[in-house]
């Protein structure tokens, strides 16, 4: 071979070892992530299992623990749900219209919140835990009921609705809106009729999201009071426990049973996260629009 | 005797279509006894303090077409914004001098532009259907300026005027973004149609679409003008020859320091004029295709 | 599709075939005057040039906007450079009806020999004929009929030809001289509205096959 034609062989030998390299690390990151959490699942699913029957769905907590199980928690988790979804998802999307489709970005204050909407979303939990019990518990006086821990969760999702809502407003094509205008639509007329209902799938998965989240959240329910030991039906105003709560609860226990209830709960907790996502992964799949 | 030589009748022509092209294109005379329906005068945008363009006169008479031709940069599809108030939706853009609306100030405090817009209707460069039914695309305008009346009929009558009914008329409820682009932009034609304007403005129609959806367009557009006022924004100048009866040429102003460049208009005269015989040297150099 | 441009066409060759129609007319005017020596008639025909005229450059105006307008291209720029083409030999028809009227009128005090004027007659309506045919073929688009207008045009260039034959005959006879050639020149304005009419036959042609070719060669 001529010298060029030898740099040339080196060089493609050289660019496909470095192909061969960079695919192993990737792959090698991926086995790492996925093989972690494989590991974690099977573990709690093999611990969890004998322990997971009806008593630990219907019946309510004891001390002994082959008769406890996680009624009130579950239900309570699930009525801090649809409050969660109730207060955070209408005040979310009129904040993300009103930044995306009236604020002038010009204005400083408009700015300002552009820029701390992330940072909101980052804020650590328990930060709003101690908030919360500063402000909604003592200084309203609302006390320790689920309401209370309803609005917490609230506050802690609402920047990912928020965020989320606004990714969906922006992928809504300007040209939509320019037609309606174009038509004699007036702005409100513009965005209730065209630019929500297009958004409305990538608001709805945001906000399933921030839900499955909410549900998963224990550090600020601790802070405001889900209390250890609950033995009847939460109500609103009610005192409560939630899953997670009860859960960390279990595992505190000494005895072993109550080891296995508490993975038992974990999957429980699992099965109600991932059947949430699912169904947002669902509603975006069904409603992804061809622009 | 054969004295009838002169008084001999000519052969009859039977078809309106060709005695109506017989008489060649409108003159100029004709059109300008028509009805303005746009009198611009000194008209100028600047978007945020740079000018964009300046010192605009122009008519634009009832039931023509008028083109706005001219190279990129020259002000025209802003300029053609200006005629429904589009403008006003970008911050920043500031329009001076007037425009009389038959007669009367579209800029006027009192004036509500939702209203103008519902007279002064707008097809733009690429088809934006709603991601929605062909039917509630239609029927989009009329519900929310609150037109009475049955609406299966302003959508059947709104989609047999712009040559889409026989297309669609078995998948009313089939989404609109279905169709084929030819078809999506005769059905933006149709959406602008159903809340019954008075003109209808084209920001560069065809120029997303293939040669035969672009032909069907233009046949639509001779349709039409009996009806309603057309201006059409296009940077395929043998498409203005084709369709307009004006045609206004803009050109690029560009400072000495090569600083800032705004858009001029340089002629506006009848499109048979502007092709054969322009007045202007800048004219007769972007149509010949030798503007440099 | 393209609305526009049809009927523009249409118009177009609407208007080419009129102002056939008229030239025809003319022809035949011009005909009859010359069999009964009509000299009003003549002045008619002379007036009626400005019309011919009038409609020639109608029609080529039309054709400039046709092509600035619409740019046709293939059969469509044929049709419009042959219709360009054919409106010029039409005027030229018209110019020939013209002179032939204006030499009757001149020499219609010298009496009239009638083996010329039958000669002359009948060159003039087989030219009539012809340019009704080459108008008809036109219209057809019939490149047969074209075609067939040669042979056609043969008999009157014969007939130029027997005519001036008889003139020279009439070497010995001073008014009759006059008047003979006079006659000459009239039936070579015949002899040259056959030759238009073969012409537009050749447009005729050229519509159909894009070629242009003369039917017949320049030694003939």
């Amino acid at each position: 071979m001529t010298s060029l034609e030898l740099r040339q062989e080196t060089s493609r030998r050289s660019r496909a070892w470095k192909n061969r390299l960079f695919k192993a690390a990737m792959l090698f990151s991926m086995l790492v992530a996925f093989g972690t959490l494989a590991v974690l699942l099977v573990d709690i699913v093999l611990t969890g299992w004998p322990e997971l029957d009806r008593q630990l769905l219907s019946g309510p907590p004891s001390t002994v623990a082959e008769e406890a199980g996680a009624r009130p928690a579950i239900l309570a988790t699930l009525y801090l749900g649809v409050l969660v979804l109730l207060l955070s998802v209408p005040i979310g999307i009129l904040t993300a219209v009103y930044l995306e489709e009236y604020a002038n970005r010009e204005r400083w204050w408009n700015r300002l919140i552009e820029v701390n909407i992330q940072n909101l979303a980052a804020v650590p939990s328990i930060v709003y835990g101690i908030l919360g019990l500063a402000f909604i518990v003592r200084g309203i006086g609302l006390g320790r009921v689920v309401l209370a821990g309803a609005l917490i969760l609230t506050l802690v999702v609402l920047p990912t609705v928020v965020v989320a809502s606004r990714e969906a407003i922006r992928a809504v094509p300007d040209s939509i809106r320019q037609g309606a205008f174009a038509l004699g639509a007036t702005k409100w007329q513009v965005v209730w009729r065209q630019v929500l209902p297009a958004a409305i799938p990538g608001m709805a998965t945001g906000s399933i999201l921030a839900l499955s989240r909410a549900v998963g959240e224990t550090a600020p329910l601790i802070m405001v009071g889900a209390v250890v030991y609950v033995a009847f039906d939460p109500t609103v105003l009610g005192a409560y426990t939630a899953l997670p709560v009860q859960i960390y609860n279990w595992t505190k226990q000494p005895d072993p049973t109550f080891q296995t209830l508490a993975a038992a709960g974990a999957i429980v907790l699992l099965v109600i996260v991932l059947t949430m996502n699912a169904m947002a992964i669902f509603i975006r799949n069904r409603y992804r629009k061809r622009w | 005797m054969v004295r009838e030589l002169t008084q001999m009748e000519t052969p009859q022509i039977d078809s309106t279509r060709i005695a109506e092209a017989a008489r060649g294109a409108l003159e100029r005379g004709e059109i300008e006894r028509r009805e303005k329906v746009f009198s611009v005068a000194g008209l100028g945008v600047s978007y945020n303090g740079k000018s964009a363009l300046e010192g605009v006169d122009l008519d634009v008479f009832r039931n023509t077409v008028t083109a706005f031709i001219g190279p990129s940069g020259c002000g025209k599809s802003t300029f053609i914004r200006c005629f429904n108030r589009m403008n006003d939706l970008i911050p920043g853009a500031k329009v001076h001098g007037t425009v009389l609306y038959h007669g009367a100030d579209l800029y006027a405090r009192e004036v509500d532009p939702v209203e103008i817009r519902r007279r002064i209707g707008m097809v733009f460069q690429k088809p934006n259907p709603f991601p929605k039914s062909i039917y509630d695309n239609i029927a989009f305008g009329p519900r929310v300026l609150g037109m009475r009346g049955d609406m299966d009929q302003r959508v059947e009558g709104a989609l047999r005027q712009a040559a889409l009914w026989d297309e669609v008329k078995g998948r009313l409820k089939d989404g609109a973004l279905g169709l084929s682009g030819g078809q999506q932009q005769r059905l933006c034609i149709a959406r602008a149609l159903a809340v019954e304007p008075d003109v209808i403005l084209m920001d560069e129609p065809a120029s997303a679409l293939d040669p035969i959806s672009t032909t069907r367009i233009e046949d639509l557009m001779h349709e039409l003008k009996k009806r309603y006022t057309i201006v059409i924004v296009t940077h395929n100048m043998q498409q203005a020859a084709r369709v307009a009866d004006m045609t206004a040429f803009f050109s690029v102003l560009v400072a000495e320091d090569g600083s800032a460049r705004r858009g001029v208009l340089v002629e506006y005269d009848t499109t048979t004029k502007i092709f054969t015989t322009p007045a202007d040297k800048r004219t007769e150099d972007y149509v010949t295709g030798r503007f440099g | 599709m393209r609305i526009e441009l049809q009927a523009e066409l249409d118009a177009l060759e609407a208007g080419f075939q009129e102002t056939g129609e008229i030239v025809l007319r003319s022809i035949r005017g011009v005909v009859d005057a010359l069999r009964t020596q009509d000299v009003e008639l003549c002045d008619e025909v002379i007036a009626f040039d400005d019309e011919v005229d009038e409609r020639y450059m109608g029609l080529e105006r039309q054709v400039e906007m046709v092509l600035a307008r619409q740019t046709p291209v293939a059969t469509d720029l044929r049709l419009v450079l042959a219709v360009l083409h054919s409106a010029l030999h039409l005027e030229r028809v018209g110019d020939q009806c013209v002179t032939i009227a204006k030499l009757t009128k001149l020499s219609s005090h010298l009496g009239t020999r009638q083996a010329v004027v039958e000669g002359l007659v009948d060159m003039g309506e087989r030219c009539a004929e012809m340019v009704k045919l080459s108008l008809d073929a036109f219209a057809r688009r019939d490149l047969e009929s074209a075609r067939s207008l040669h042979p056609l045009d043969e008999l009157v260039d014969r007939a130029n030809r027997q005519v001036f034959q008889e003139v020279l005959g009439y070497v010995h006879d001073a008014e009759a001289l006059e008047w003979g050639m006079r006659q000459i020149t009239v039936a070579r304005c015949f002899e040259r509205i056959g030759d238009n009419a073969v012409d537009i036959g050749e447009q005729t042609a050229f519509i159909v096959t894009g070629e242009l070719t003369e039917f017949t060669d320049a030694s003939h």
